[in-house]
């Protein structure tokens, strides 16, 4: 496994305290990220239990400025920006035309005419791009602040205990989806009531200059650093959408099962409705389903699924999951065979394990 | 990062280690190996009394973001299999020298145990792998 130093593959402000904590450096979407500092399981069960901070400077950060935010965002995302007041924040999709996903993100209406948007760390770019292709007329400018920010997660059973003395806000004000610009021991933060674990927690935004003290401060209270493995088998066992998998430029959010996404508002136009909408009443071929493996092994994305022999669908998302001791996974397979308690087989390398379908998430705790 | 390399064993260049004595070996994987597979959740192995030959897979160890092959590193008759690993697969990462051995073969052909990797060879295998 030699490690190689491709060029332009940046790092985050965080880099060196990673290194430094023995963090096992990957490449992901163009960043030197830790995937696991001691052991994904002890991570993941450490935000569990107690709390964990992550890095997730390698997201993207913009700020939506003008008199149009809100006509422009209705148009391009697929969830309902009237949900939406000051001082909330919204999951939401932007969809292709045909109702395939651009992205997945959250996006949070500061003022009427000013909005930050935090997008997933490969789609930066694209995302940029598709959403300044579409301003037409709208009067709004798009800053991208992604690489002088920095943002982390601190997500845990015990975060609002443990965060709760650092900040100068009462949290518990703060609902989820929520979010306040406020200090954490004294310097200015963005911090919602947002997470990608399952479990109750914050995520904050500040400038790159204090990126080491912030993270310094958030690991004294004794939360774990805590790496993209365990973030994804966290998010995993929560049965959140990642794109590349469960969602993509293949795969429509009513395919994932987030209907309830898609705003029906017959005087809102936006992107991707006419097909969202008629999948969403008529239903589609295929549909995301969970799994569990009745024999032993672990299932890992791309695996085939098959039922009576005929393969129906894949593994989008597979693995162990810490804190249930067994292997689960998500699967698009086609939606005739897509039933809670349908036993089917998964092929693992030339060898067919039985399976069956199992209510999702498989946990949650927010 | 300082692995251990027990010096009273043989090594293979795909990271298992061989305890010898007489005609039966124990095999398991190095210390690298579990660190560079994280930790392990489940590891598929062959059944008792299985012939094996040398450099084939016979096994799969599975860690939470990677699957590895055990390949073995002498031809023979599995013998033994560590019960233990079944429900502690995780021994594998906590004591892979000791209780986290994972089989052991019945071998006959001497001249395959000539051909493993003493332990500096080994050693110089990983910090080349590391570079």
């Amino acid at each position: 496994m030699a490690k190689q130093e491709v060029q332009d593959v940046k790092k985050t402000p965080l880099y060196d305290i990673h290194v430094k904590l023995g963090a096992r450096m990957v490449e992901f979407a163009g960043f030197y990220m830790p995937v696991q500092y001691e052991s994904i399981i002890k991570e993941h069960k450490a935000v569990r239990s107690n709390a964990g901070v992550f890095d997730i400077t390698h997201m993207g950060e913009f700020l939506f400025e003008g008199r149009d935010v809100i006509s422009f965002l209705q148009y391009i995302m697929i969830n309902d920006l009237n949900l939406l007041e000051p001082s909330k924040g919204q999951y939401s999709i932007m969809c292709y035309k045909n109702g395939t996903v651009v992205d997945d993100l959250v996006y949070y209406e500061e003022t009427p005419e000013r909005f930050r948007m935090i997008v997933n760390a490969s789609n930066r770019e694209k995302d940029l791009e598709w959403l300044n292709d579409h301003i037409g007329n709208h009067d709004v400018k798009i800053t991208n602040l992604s690489d002088e920010r920095c943002r982390l997660a601190f997500q845990g059973s015990n975060a609002d205990e443990l965060l709760q003395p650092l900040i100068d806000v009462d949290l518990s004000k703060i609902n989820r989806f929520y979010f306040a610009h406020c200090n954490l021991n004294n310097t200015p933060i963005f911090i919602a009531r947002t997470g990608y674990t399952g479990e109750r927690g914050f995520e904050i935004s500040f400038e790159n200059k204090y990126a080491e003290k912030i993270w310094n401060d958030l690991t004294n209270t004794g939360a774990s650093p805590t790496g993209l493995g365990a973030r994804d088998s966290l998010r995993l066992e929560a049965c959140y959408s990642l794109y590349g998998h469960e969602i993509s430029d293949s795969i429509t959010p009513i395919e994932a099962g987030l209907n309830w996404l898609a705003k029906p508002k017959e005087d809102i136009d936006y992107i991707g409705k006419e097909i969202l909408l008629n999948q969403k009443s008529k239903g589609t071929e295929r549909i995301i389903i969970g799994l569990n493996l009745i024999e032993r092994g672990i299932i890992r994305e791309n695996y085939k699924i098959f039922k009576d022999g005929q393969e129906i669908g894949y593994v989008t998302s597979g693995g162990y999951s810490p804190t249930l001791d067994k292997t689960i996974g998500l699967g698009l397979v086609q939606s005739q065979y897509s039933e809670v308690g349908t036993e089917l087989e998964i092929e693992i390398r030339g060898k067919l394990l039985k399976g069956i379908i199992v209510p999702i998430p498989f946990y949650r705790n927010v | 990062m300082d692995y251990k390399f027990p010096d009273n064993l043989k090594y293979t260049t795909s990271h298992e280690w061989v305890k010898i004595e007489e005609d039966i070996a124990r095999v398991g994987i190095t210390d690298y190996a579990q660190h560079q597979l994280g930790d392990i959740v489940f590891i598929q192995l062959p059944d008792l009394g299985t012939s094996v030959e040398k450099e084939t897979s016979v096994g799969e160890i599975e860690s939470v973001k990677a699957v590895g092959d055990l390949i073995m590193p002498l031809s023979g008759q599995i013998i033994s299999i560590n019960e233990n690993l079944a429900d502690s697969p995780e021994l594998v990462n906590s004591s892979p020298f000791e209780e986290g051995w994972i089989l052991e073969v019945k071998f006959s052909n001497y001249d395959e145990v000539n051909s493993l990797l003493s332990v500096n060879k080994y050693k110089e295998l990983v910090q080349s792998e590391e570079k």
